[in-house]
């Protein structure tokens, strides 16, 4: 198949002698957004590190676009965008100092990177602070140059991580938009999150992963039909075998109201 | 963004980085974006709660201007000419601990950057040219600090012991700096292997405050050392002087400047080139591990240690009589403890007024002798441990994380006075009594007992003028205001108050020869102290500053 992006083969890896992901296999295509979720320290984002290359030492074969990223560990990159969990960020920078350094590293040039950064800054409505330094942002605002960043070289494949946080009602819509455009045009979008009404609604597949494994895969009303549930946070919680959060609320009021 | 000259001048061997491989562009733009970053940081040596606005290399070059007066000190020892082996060994131990405790202090960000993972190991940029960008990045700092610190040295080695005493100095240098770095990047890889990210920031935060004092103290201590080493020892080798880094460094001037080529000298001169060169190769082969360790930066895996005892309730119970003030006294106690870059303003001028005290004393030993002295009222010096107070009662003010300061607003709290006092009270039994206390023993001990009641005037004299700057200041909520904002207290408040303090002294001086005078003084200073400790809390919630 020819509009497979990403390919995962028997994926594993170790921290000291803690497995944290235990054999993954995954065909991604072209234009799927992807809802990658699980429970914390499930392996979704030591998975999504491997695959952006960050994270080595994994054992079974990573494929993106066709390559085998161990081989060539550079120039995969260039077709991926990638928005952190943890802004981490260069903040001691401007907007518009940032966003052109990132876009040179993907090897546009300067004029490319300044002259289509400020334009999606402004259609974000932060143009104003584009030669502001960036620690000086709020959260939101900082959030938006991530998702500039992740963009400004027009990669086939983005892995967003919570991209929505700290982003007011109207940026989310506009956010959730491009996404759904994007993939339109034929990107992949990774897309983890442990919001799950924003997951059910956006994605077209449902990742989701527990203990370093692949329990669930398969569109949202698939999984709703398989597994008799009304919702995704359902789902989550009867697939990762969690059913204790009535009792755990109770004991938790009973406490507070103590004095 | 800037064009920096140091990039101008790699851009000379554009050629040969890109024939090695490197990918040129990406590097110079890398280090670029590094370069302006560095300029918008403050360095340790001039932490003097400054507003870091000016964009450009400012900061730096101004620390290079303490660095190149630093430098000043080690003139000596290429000038005299009494016994290189000892005279370079000082001059290459003062280097080394410049060099490391800089690095340490100022560039662990660059050296523990895990930011630089995540934003550039996820672009298209080779890992050599990553590795590359760093280590130049670090070397031209290191380079530009040693050559600061050495550089009148240099110029005076130049004039006095010719041009080949002066390359070899400057290869020494060069050397000495990549021994640094690769020893700095051992040690941090030493201790995360151990411990916890947590801890190391612990570490390079009392490596800071270190720095900052001895800077502070530096100059004072210099200058008596010089009265008290004496260089015209022979130099006898022994086994131990082959771990003694210094030493090697120093052992091939001994060869230039007496002629006298022994064994000991070579296998040194040996050490000092193939060392470095070891440990750097070494250390490319387990930059891997390194940068796994570092990992262990961002993951705080917060393990609780169990708390045996609750820490400041028993000191909280006996000085603090409300339940709101015990409550503010341990909170302040915990931020002080905790907060490092608290500590980091705080405790070098600490140190600095303990040591104060001693310093004086010393050099009255020194002119006059031990018999004498201790016979003496030289024990006043002690007053010199008051100026501290202001600048730690203007700090307290300022936290890092001075945004969780909404609390007090959330609070249900009517009356702000035991904020004030419980933290005035946790400021002065946690940082000021320990340090009073430490070196009155140490007075007494050296005095005799009769100075105990003139300790407790002391003591009440400095109780009395720290509660007086507090109720001059403008009131801010303890820890509510960020360090950028931080500014010099009002200098001319200061004065003021220590011409106040140097007064109660002088009288205190001067009752020392009336009977009983100094029982009356440290009444009437007692009962000062209760009346005003009494009103300056008293504080309407409308006249606080800030917020």
């Amino acid at each position: 198949m020819n509009d497979v992006t990403v390919e995962i083969k028997d994926l594993q890896m170790n921290y000291g002698s803690n497995q944290v992901l235990k054999g993954i296999n995954l065909n991604i295509h072209k234009g799927e957004i992807i809802g990658y979720i699980g429970t914390n320290g499930a392996g979704k984002s030591t998975t999504i590190k491997i695959i952006l290359g960050i994270v080595d030492g994994y054992s079974g074969e990573v494929m993106v676009l066709g390559q085998d990223i161990a081989k060539d560990r550079t120039e995969y990159k260039r077709k991926i965008g990638y928005v952190p969990e943890v802004a981490d960020i260069y903040d001691n920078l401007t907007a518009r100092e940032y966003l052109t350094f990132i876009g040179e590293m993907y090897g546009l040039t300067f004029d490319k990177a300044d002259s289509k950064a400020r334009r999606l800054m402004d259609l974000f409505g932060i143009m104003d602070a584009y030669d502001s330094r960036i620690n000086s942002f709020s959260k939101g605002m900082k959030q938006k140059v991530l998702i500039i960043s992740s963009l400004i070289h027009n990669p086939e494949i983005l892995f967003l991580d919570e991209p929505l946080s700290g982003l007011d009602a109207n940026s989310v819509m506009v956010v959730k938009e491009i996404m759904s455009q994007l993939s339109r045009q034929g990107k992949t979008i990774f897309y983890s999150s442990h919001i799950m009404d924003v997951v059910e609604k956006i994605s077209n597949r449902i990742i989701l992963l527990n203990n370093g494994q692949v329990v669930a895969d398969g569109s949202f009303s698939e999984l709703k039909e398989d597994l008799q549930e009304g919702s995704l946070e359902q789902i989550f919680n009867q697939i990762t075998g969690f059913d204790g959060y009535e009792a755990i609320a109770k004991d938790f009021v009973s406490i507070v109201e103590e004095v | 963004m800037k064009e920096f000259r140091i990039l101008k001048f790699m851009d000379i061997f554009r050629k040969v980085f890109e024939k090695s491989g490197y990918d040129y562009f990406i590097l110079r733009k890398i280090l670029q974006v590094k370069l302006t970053m560095d300029g918008r940081r403050v360095s340790t040596v001039f932490n003097n709660n400054k507003k870091t606005v000016v964009d450009s290399n400012n900061n730096f070059l101004k620390s290079l201007g303490i660095y190149l007066l630093m430098g000043l000190m080690l003139i000596p020892f290429v000038a005299m000419n009494s016994n290189f082996i000892y005279q370079m060994s000082i001059l290459f131990a003062v280097m080394m601990f410049f060099i490391m405790t800089s690095l340490i202090s100022d560039f662990s960000s660059v050296l523990l950057d895990i930011k630089d993972r995540n934003i550039l190991g996820t672009k298209p940029v080779n890992s050599k040219t990553l590795r590359l960008a760093k280590t130049i990045h670090i070397s031209c700092y290191m380079f530009s600090i040693s050559f600061a610190l050495a550089g009148p040295a240099l110029i005076v080695s130049l004039a006095k012991n010719g041009p080949i005493f002066f390359l070899v100095f400057i290869v020494s240098i060069l050397f000495l700096d990549m021994f640094c770095i690769v020893l700095t990047s051992f040690i941090y890889l030493l201790v995360l292997r151990f411990f916890d990210g947590e801890k190391l920031k612990d570490i390079i935060n009392y490596v800071q405050i270190i720095l900052s004092l001895v800077i502070m103290v530096g100059y004072q201590l210099v200058s008596r050392l010089f009265n008290i080493v004496d260089l015209n020892i022979t130099f006898v080798p022994k086994w131990w002087q082959f771990f003694i880094v210094p030493v090697w460094y120093s052992a091939p001037f001994q060869m230039l400047k007496t002629s006298e080529v022994t064994n000991t000298y070579i296998i040194f001169t040996a050490l000092a080139i193939i060392v470095p060169i070891m440990a750097l190769i070494l250390y490319g082969s387990v930059m891997s591990h390194f940068e796994k360790y570092l990992l262990k930066l961002s993951n705080n895996s917060a393990k609780n240690k169990k708390v045996i005892k609750k820490p400041g309730q028993f000191l909280s119970n006996l000085f603090c009589r409300s339940r709101e003030e015990r409550v503010f006294f341990r909170f302040a106690s915990d931020m002080m403890k905790n907060e490092r870059e608290f500590k980091l303003k705080v405790y070098p001028s600490l140190g600095f007024a303990i040591a104060f005290p001693f310093i004086f004393l010393f050099q009255q030993i020194m002119d006059s002798g031990i018999r004498e002295v201790s016979k003496g009222n030289s024990y006043f010096f002690l007053y010199f441990c008051g100026i501290m107070l202001p600048s730690v009662l203007l700090m307290i003010r300022y936290s890092a994380s001075y945004k969780g300061a909404w609390i007090y607003k959330t609070l249900p709290i009517n009356n702000v006075t035991p904020i004030f006092r419980g933290t005035m009270k946790a400021l002065l039994i946690r940082l000021f009594f320990p340090f009073f206390l430490l070196e009155s023993v140490i007075f007494t001990a050296f005095f005799g007992v009769r100075i105990l009641p003139q300790l407790v005037i002391m003591l009440l004299n400095m109780l009395l003028i720290n509660i007086l700057y507090f109720m001059i200041n403008d009131k801010y909520l303890p820890f509510s205001e960020s360090f950028e904002d931080a500014k010099q207290g009002d200098v001319g408040m200061n004065l003021l108050l220590m011409f106040v303090l140097a007064l109660l002294a002088g009288l205190h001086y001067l009752l020392l020869s009336v009977n009983y005078g100094i029982y009356f003084y440290m009444g009437i200073a007692l009962i000062v102290n209760l009346v005003l400790w009494k009103c300056a809390f008293n504080i309407k919630a409308e006249k606080l500053n800030g917020n």
